[in-house]
């Protein structure tokens, strides 16, 4: 907000003050003048304001009496007292108990009250910034707490299900078996380095700073579907893609590839194998102001009551085959940080679509 | 030697594939069921009602859908003459001391018992219950 949309509350008693007033700052800020305080707190209802002036001297109720009234219910406006040199010391007084930000001396001078208003004003953004960092910081506490918590299960759990196969092994005399027993070892230990790999992209994406490149698509989506063609979950999957890129992009590329990863491989993973053409559609349209992805599959769908909660920090739907829960939180990380949106659409048992927007970076 | 029935409750297929191995092989279970989900578990048990077997269930905590402390929430409203036929155990990787502690206060929870499952161990807090 600049200066000039500074929303001000001004009360006083005397109209031709109020008028004044008016005439000098009325191309500066946005000003709301009233003579009555009863009025002024139907306004403060109405309108948000950051700065309320008021007049000391007023019949109904004084400048400090009215300050006092309305402290506690809008802590966040930041108040000064008009007075007159004989109520000067009921000012220092009001300033001294923290009713009043500061005074403003009449007859007021231009210089004196544009003054005040300035440093009334960053007092009140300074504040704000204040809010919201200790909010951010809040998120950032929490999300850690529940990145511990999980993090002990997610680590730990595959580690423990490898070392209960070895004691089962050490058990066992059948070479056959032993060889069963090294292939769940295997994938235990895949599963634990996906989470690992994943926890790493979630840092670098919080955390990191973002790299600004020209973003060839085609290249990307090679890149990330010559990473899933070998799983042993792909089967007989088809992903097409249709890529509609015929000018240059800009964004960050590590971003973009975590939500493709995660997208892609979510579809492998969930393909409905009940179904005769497992598939993949992967369409993506750049225009100069954004691009527009879309993943649509066939694949098992996700159930109603979980499609505003998957992109929760470790929210796992289903029992069956899910991860640990991070995949889509990342990715609508990711999606955030690049200003962009995402949307699902699914049906249980039919598939799932996945709209993503994704605005050009000015580089 | 004490021979038992179990109920394994785990949303880890893989786990269940070991335990379920593991109780069998170590000749302590008469019959081992799985269950992946715990409202499916908690399903089979209504529906047996008294017809249940006296039963040792060995409950995962960390579960999509309905954890195991969730679980137990359901449990402790079903009818005694059910419950009466049920010990659990809980059988987790967790060593968070909040969920060890919450647990060890539950009077639907007999133990705690980390991952893996030794089957001593399984068998020492039998013989104490």
């Amino acid at each position: 907000m600049s200066d000039k949309h500074i929303p001000i509350l001004y009360i006083d008693d005397e109209e031709h003050n109020l008028q004044s007033f008016k005439a000098t700052f009325r191309k500066q800020y946005n000003i709301t003048t009233t003579t009555s305080v009863i009025e002024a707190e139907e306004l403060l209802e109405k309108k948000d304001f950051i700065i309320i002036l008021a007049d000391q001297r007023m019949p109904v109720m004084t400048g400090v009496q009215f300050f006092e009234k309305i402290r506690d219910k809008y802590p966040k406006i930041i108040r000064i007292l008009i007075t007159g040199h004989a109520d000067i010391s009921a000012a220092i007084d009001a300033i001294n108990k923290g009713e009043v930000f500061r005074f403003i001396d009449k007859p007021w001078d231009y210089t004196y009250v544009e003054n005040a208003i300035t440093h009334a004003y960053e007092i009140y953004r300074t504040r704000e910034d204040l809010r919201e960092r200790n909010i951010e910081l809040q998120k950032a506490n929490e999300e850690l707490d529940k990145f511990v918590y999980s993090a002990s299960h997610d680590l730990r759990a595959p580690l423990m299900s490898i070392l209960g196969i070895v004691n089962l092994a050490l058990l066992e005399d059948d070479v056959v078996s032993q060889n069963e027993y090294l292939d769940l070892i295997r994938k235990s230990v895949k599963k634990l380095d996906t989470f690992i790999i994943n926890i790493i992209d979630y840092y670098k994406n919080a955390r990191g700073v973002s790299v600004i490149s020209e973003i060839d698509f085609e290249e990307l989506v090679t890149e990330v579907r010559a990473t899933i063609q070998y799983l042993p979950e792909y089967g007989n999957l088809t992903i097409t893609t249709n890529i509609n890129q015929s000018m240059p992009f800009f964004s960050d590329a590590m971003k973009l590839r975590i939500i493709f990863n995660n997208l892609i491989n979510n579809a492998v993973k969930f393909q409905d194998i009940s179904k005769p053409n497992p598939f993949i559609n992967l369409n993506i349209d750049v225009s100069p102001l954004e691009t527009r992805i879309i993943v649509e599959d066939n694949g098992t769908g996700i159930r109603e009551i979980d499609q505003d909660k998957i992109f929760r920090m470790f929210y796992r739907a289903g029992a069956t085959n899910s991860g640990s829960g991070i995949g889509l939180y990342i990715v609508h990380e990711a999606i955030v940080k690049l200003g962009g949106t995402i949307k699902i659409s699914s049906v249980y048992g039919e598939g799932s679509i996945f709209e993503i927007s994704i605005p050009s970076t000015s580089k | 030697m004490i021979i038992i029935d179990i109920i394994l409750i785990d949303d880890s297929a893989f786990d269940l594939f070991i335990y379920e191995k593991l109780l069998i092989k170590s000749g302590i279970a008469n019959t081992v069921k799985t269950f992946n989900s715990a409202q499916e578990a908690l399903k089979y048990i209504v529906n047996q009602g008294v017809m249940l077997p006296e039963t040792v269930i060995l409950l995962d905590l960390q579960m999509p859908d309905m954890n195991g402390f969730e679980f137990i929430d359901e449990f402790a409203d079903i009818s005694v003459a059910i419950k009466n036929k049920i010990k659990i155990f809980m059988l987790s990787s967790t060593i968070d001391t909040r969920d060890i502690e919450k647990a060890k206060a539950s009077p639907d929870i007999i133990d705690m018992l980390p991952k893996p499952l030794e089957i001593d161990l399984l068998k020492k807090k039998l013989a104490h219950t």
